[in-house]
């Protein structure tokens, strides 16, 4: 074989496994909740887009929804024309929401398909997404614990302040624990785009608040495969949503 | 010309400075305590017999009747769910029902018609 294309083969083969072993984003779009018609909603999108929500629910796991002691209060979801609201037996301090998001593979730069390893067995990247959210709807009694399902969780770290701009600290849970690496945006919504603020060593960043309204974090965090035969890599999306009350009229 | 037209931009900004729409009643009528939720104001009074609670729409008073109401009192880390009874006009009420001092109060409506249901919490000071 000719030197120069020894060469060349070497380099796309370190070029792989570099893709291999960065984390790759998959898929900027994550779920969330928010207000519709005074009632909870679970939103799928990224921006301004609101998607189809409805088609996606029977993809949707675990709806739960937890009191001011934080324990679990039954929830379900309810279609309401195109949107999908979220009933819970009592008013609800929190809601939280886990949908799996199939696995999906791509080779280089081209377009990302709904396969698995098995299926595109020369993928470059091959990742197994998770979409979370938790919002909180009431007033909070003390720090939010780690909730069943939620493998990346975004936790404010102190109170929720009263108007926009105050700093606040979030810490992300990957599993229960703080976790480091994580890529934080402070607005899913207004500012989807904005250069992500990783988490350090403690597993927090520290953001100012951005909205007197609704605000939704959002936190990748791409962690190890559990089935390396399937896929390589196991991307988290997780947003908190929170809200700022609005000056009395 | 100008003198109209300088007039009609005065009055245009005079308007926009002084915003028409509210979301209506938004203080106490019974002499309670009150949270929004949107432009519905809940309005829960502590009583020697118990607790009411009243729901105003924008200024509209929500017929009692058509919705179902629940109390979620949360003190000292656990839970009490108590189904209040409606009463005449926007009234609902919990017969003997104390709400202790740090109580995290629940409230939530549910529209008989339409399945809607929303609410506020309040946290008793």
């Amino acid at each position: 074989m000719p030197r120069t294309t020894r060469f060349a083969r070497l380099a796309a083969l370190s070029l792989v496994g570099a893709c291999g072993l960065t984390a790759v984003s998959a898929e900027a779009h994550g779920i969330w909740f928010a207000q519709r018609a005074k009632q909870i909603a679970l939103v799928y999108g990224i921006g301004a887009d609101d998607l189809e929500m409805v088609k996606r629910l029977p993809q949707v796991e675990k709806i739960e929804a937890y009191d001011a002691g934080y324990h679990p209060i039954k929830a379900t979801a309810r279609v309401a024309g195109p949107v999908v609201l979220i009933d819970s037996e009592a008013q609800p301090t929190l809601v939280a929401a886990v949908m799996p998001y199939g696995i999906w593979s791509r080779v280089g730069n081209e377009e990302f398909e709904k396969k698995t390893l098995k299926e595109m067995p020369n993928a470059t990247v091959s990742t197994r997404n998770v979409k979370y959210a938790v919002a909180i709807e009431g007033p909070l009694s003390g720090p939010i614990p780690a909730l069943p399902g939620q493998v990346v969780q975004i936790v404010p770290a102190g109170p929720i302040p009263a108007e926009l701009g105050t700093p606040l600290k979030y810490l992300v849970l990957y599993n229960g624990k703080p976790v480091a690496g994580a890529k934080v945006i402070n607005d899913m919504i207004n500012d989807p785009d904005a250069a992500e603020v990783t988490t350090g060593a403690d597993g927090t960043v520290t953001l100012p608040v951005r909205n007197q309204g609704l605000n939704v974090i959002r936190a990748v965090y791409v962690g190890p495969s559990d089935q390396p035969e399937l896929y390589r890599q196991v991307e988290h999306t997780a947003t908190l949503a929170f809200t700022l009350a609005h000056k009395p009229e | 010309m100008n003198k109209t037209l300088t007039a009609l931009l005065c009055l245009s900004l005079a308007g926009m400075a002084a915003p028409a729409w509210s979301h209506g009643i938004t203080k106490p009528q019974h002499g309670g305590v009150v949270q929004m939720n949107g432009e519905t104001m809940f309005e829960l009074v502590s009583q020697p017999t118990g607790v009411s609670l009243y729901m105003i729409d924008e200024d509209d008073l929500v017929n009692a009747a058509a919705m179902t109401a629940k109390l979620s009192v949360t003190a000292h880390g656990k839970r009490s769910d108590v189904a209040m009874v409606a009463l005449k006009g926007n009234q609902f009420f919990a017969k003997g029902l104390k709400l202790p001092k740090g109580a995290n109060v629940g409230v939530q409506v549910t529209d008989k018609a339409s399945g809607s249901r929303y609410g506020a919490t309040f946290v008793i000071k």
